[in-house]
């Protein structure tokens, strides 16, 4: 890796943008990822901007248990978000499917069987603390050989 | 347009702005000691009553596994939803997570399991399969037979003259194995889980 390769990935890595995606969640989830934004945790001193729009994507937070109204089109929103890209899954809901995986329910966890996930963060729901790590520790695997491997 | 390129290299030359630029500083991630995480071992020995699997809202989360010599309950993190409520079943503290333990032991509050045994003798054929199956009935006396009848008074429940007894029922551990032998599903064990707090004693507050 030349080092003009190195320094386009590493200011790459500070300035990524997130999308989330809410496949059937409690919305308890949704609400930590909301307290990510606040200024309390404030999530774009890290140079992560949130903001809904796949196609400029580079990280996407999967929330919730999968629910059948996401068959297809999770994976459409996937396809949407240009390469290099990852996604995280949020909560325990798309790793296990938890309290909502039970007998003669309809959710289809866990959310790696659907689209490739490259980090998980369990809790129910996890703290911002934990979302804000999760994305940070992926950010930099996103373009860690991105240049090289696509000349 | 020269004029403005110096303003920026002049503006861009402050040592205050350099300073924030260089060192601005983040709030930094850490998390209060007092929140509860995934639960931890305290180092007590787990003496296997299972009252954290029996307390636990979510299914798959917690179980007792062998660890080395005796047991210890094992957390799974993508299961686990962090309630906190196997901390305060357990009877002997294997678990901590926060600052449960210390509220429990300030406002004297704990969780308390016990058990009910209800046999429905319409559908009983007095086969004696739950006494057997057992495993405290074993415990106590190893000689009872495939009949479940029995000359020990100490045992939970035995078949006298063709019919099922509950004798103590206190003495149940709630582990529902009779539940599984029944053949026509007639006994049925009932976990109950009551919160309980020590009455405050007088003149201390």
């Amino acid at each position: 890796m030349t080092l003009l390769q190195r320094i386009k990935n590493m200011v790459r890595a500070r300035s990524i943008h997130v999308a989330y995606v809410d496949v059937g969640s409690c919305n308890g989830c949704d609400i930590e990822v909301l307290a990510c934004l606040a200024p309390r945790y404030d999530i774009e001193q890290y140079g992560i901007f949130v903001h809904n729009n796949p196609r400029e994507a580079d990280v996407l937070l999967v929330i919730g248990a999968y629910t059948p109204g996401w068959e297809e089109k999770l994976a459409m929103v996937w396809e949407k978000i240009p390469d290099p890209k990852a996604a995280v899954a949020i909560g325990n809901c798309p790793i296990s499917g938890c309290l909502f995986n039970r007998r003669g329910s309809f959710v289809d966890p866990p959310v790696k069987k659907h689209i490739p996930i490259a980090a998980e963060v369990p809790g129910c729901p996890p703290r911002p603390t934990e979302i804000l790590q999760a994305i940070l520790s992926v950010r930099d695997s996103v373009f860690a050989n991105w240049e090289e491997s696509h000349p | 347009m020269g004029l403005s390129l110096i303003w920026y290299l002049k503006e861009f030359a402050r040592t205050e702005w350099i300073k924030k630029f260089l060192f601005a500083k983040t709030a930094p991630l850490v998390t209060p000691s007092h929140f509860r995480g995934f639960p931890e071992p305290t180092g007590k020995t787990c003496q296997h009553a299972l009252f954290c699997m029996m307390a636990c809202p979510a299914p798959g989360a917690i179980e007792v596994v062998h660890a080395g010599d005796g047991w210890m309950p094992r957390i799974h993190k993508g299961h686990c939803i962090r309630c906190g409520l196997c901390v305060e079943a357990c009877p002997n503290g294997v678990l901590k997570s926060g600052r449960i333990l210390e509220t429990m032991e300030r406002e004297g509050t704990s969780l308390l399991f016990s058990f009910r045994i209800a046999i429905d003798l319409e559908l009983c054929t007095g086969c004696g399969n739950c006494c057997t199956a057992c495993p405290v009935n074993k415990g106590i006396d190893a000689q009872m037979g495939a009949g479940g009848h029995s000359s020990n008074d100490e045992v939970i429940m035995r078949v006298q003259e063709g019919d099922i007894v509950v004798i103590h029922e206190d003495k149940c551990t709630g582990c529902k194995t009779c539940e599984v032998s029944c053949p026509t599903g007639a006994i049925r064990i009932a976990r109950i889980l009551e919160g309980y707090q020590q009455p405050v004693q007088e003149g201390s507050q």
